[in-house]
């Protein structure tokens, strides 16, 4: 009965976010989140999907936000239970495909946050390609603590093939 | 003659039955051993893949949280303590298995008595740009149980050996003439029980049911055996 209820909840969710997707031309910008981050801390990460319905293999090259001093992009990788962090210079989304930036993989890394961000603010994102289309895409920040952990930690789980237990 | 041998094979057969009890009873002694001075108890199956094979005493080290207030060995006792190794430059794994942890202690806050018994640590292995009160900060965000913790540089490298926990910073020169460096950490959150021992681990990727679920049944398997 949970199990539905956080299901139908998730359907819900995603539902809702579907509609929050910026478009130019083939390329897609869906569904841009950052979870706070605690007081004091300059650091964050925002989670996304671009889409390519292009025939042509699309490069994102650059993430400009007036609220951060510097955007990033970079992979978590944790072998072995060692984690740590690969720069990106440049992501490659091929022709006719989705990837997906989400918590424990792929992200970009905000760095400098000019002011304080709260759960609910809306924060402008430029995103530029290396054919020179920019798009530009609002991220909505939401609780880095509880809130919708369930339904997070559902895809999460599925995300990761070789979860053991 | 017919008796002779009904005579000689119950002899045989009582010799037979004497190897059979005497092989068992190695074989359970084998099987149920744990090296150590624990009871040879052996952990349920749906625990034993979390549990070290050999509970480890944690000793001599001095880290420091907020208002400069050390955590020693002595605050682990009577506590089941979740630790975690991290940093605060860390945007995506750190602040993902925080609020892991956070949801794990609501889960367990559904038992009083585990709930009481219960205290995360967040330990900062980057000292130079996270102070003691910055970490402190960032840890209660997650939970009001968690404290944060860092420390000199050469207390952290000892404690994370003993947690066979180790982290490397790169690039090395960065860390001496800038801020533009990272720190690999083992993301594992480490389980230690209430007499200060290393005991049992969660690897990554980590989901608060998982942990919370585990936890409660390693919690009732240490009592059991404690209490025998």
């Amino acid at each position: 009965m949970i199990k539905i209820f956080s299901q139908v909840l998730a359907a819900l969710t995603l539902g809702f976010l579907a509609s929050n997707a910026w478009a130019n031309g083939d390329i897609q910008v869906k569904d841009a989140w950052m979870p706070t981050a605690p007081p004091g801390v300059k650091v964050m990460a925002a989670y996304l999907e671009i889409k390519n319905t292009g025939k042509q293999q699309q490069v994102l090259t650059g993430v400009t936000s007036p609220a951060f001093g510097k955007i990033e992009i970079h992979r978590s990788v944790i072998q072995g239970n060692v984690a740590r962090m690969d720069h990106q210079k440049e992501l490659a989304i091929p022709a006719n495909a989705s990837v997906l930036l989400q918590q424990g993989g792929l992200h970009l890394m905000l760095m400098d946050v000019k002011k304080p961000l709260a759960s609910g603010d809306q924060v402008p994102m430029t995103f530029i390609f290396g054919n020179g289309e920019k798009i530009a895409a609002t991220a909505i920040v939401r609780s880095g603590k509880m809130e919708g952990m369930e339904e997070r930690g559902a895809m999460d789980h599925s995300g990761h093939g070789g979860h053991k237990h | 003659m017919n008796k002779q041998r009904g005579a000689l094979n119950r002899k045989s057969l009582a010799i037979l039955l004497i190897v059979a009890v005497a092989i068992a009873v190695a074989a359970a002694a084998f099987i149920g051993a744990r090296p150590g001075k624990e009871p040879a108890v052996k952990p349920p199956e749906e625990i034993e893949d979390y549990l070290f094979w050999e509970a480890k005493k944690l000793t001599d080290f001095k880290l420091i949280g907020g208002g400069n207030k050390t955590l020693g060995p002595d605050d682990l006792k009577g506590k089941w303590s979740f630790i975690f190794f991290g940093y605060i430059n860390c945007p995506d794994v750190c602040p993902l298995t925080m609020g892991v942890l956070g949801k794990t202690f609501n889960l367990i806050e559904k038992d009083p008595a585990a709930y009481q018994e219960i205290q995360g640590i967040f330990i900062s292995v980057d000292p130079k740009r996270d102070t003691p009160e910055l970490v402190k900060e960032y840890a209660s965000y997650f939970s009001s149980k968690i404290t944060g913790v860092t420390g000199e540089l050469a207390q952290l490298e000892a404690f994370s050996r003993q947690m066979s926990a180790l982290y490397t910073i790169h690039p090395k020169e960065a860390q001496a003439s800038g801020d533009d460096y990272q720190v690999t950490h083992n993301s594992t959150v480490f389980l230690v029980d209430p007499q200060g021992r290393l005991y049992g681990r969660f690897p990554p990727p980590q989901l608060p049911q998982e942990i919370a679920g585990v936890f409660l049944k390693i919690r009732t398997f240490y009592n059991e055996r404690v209490k025998k």
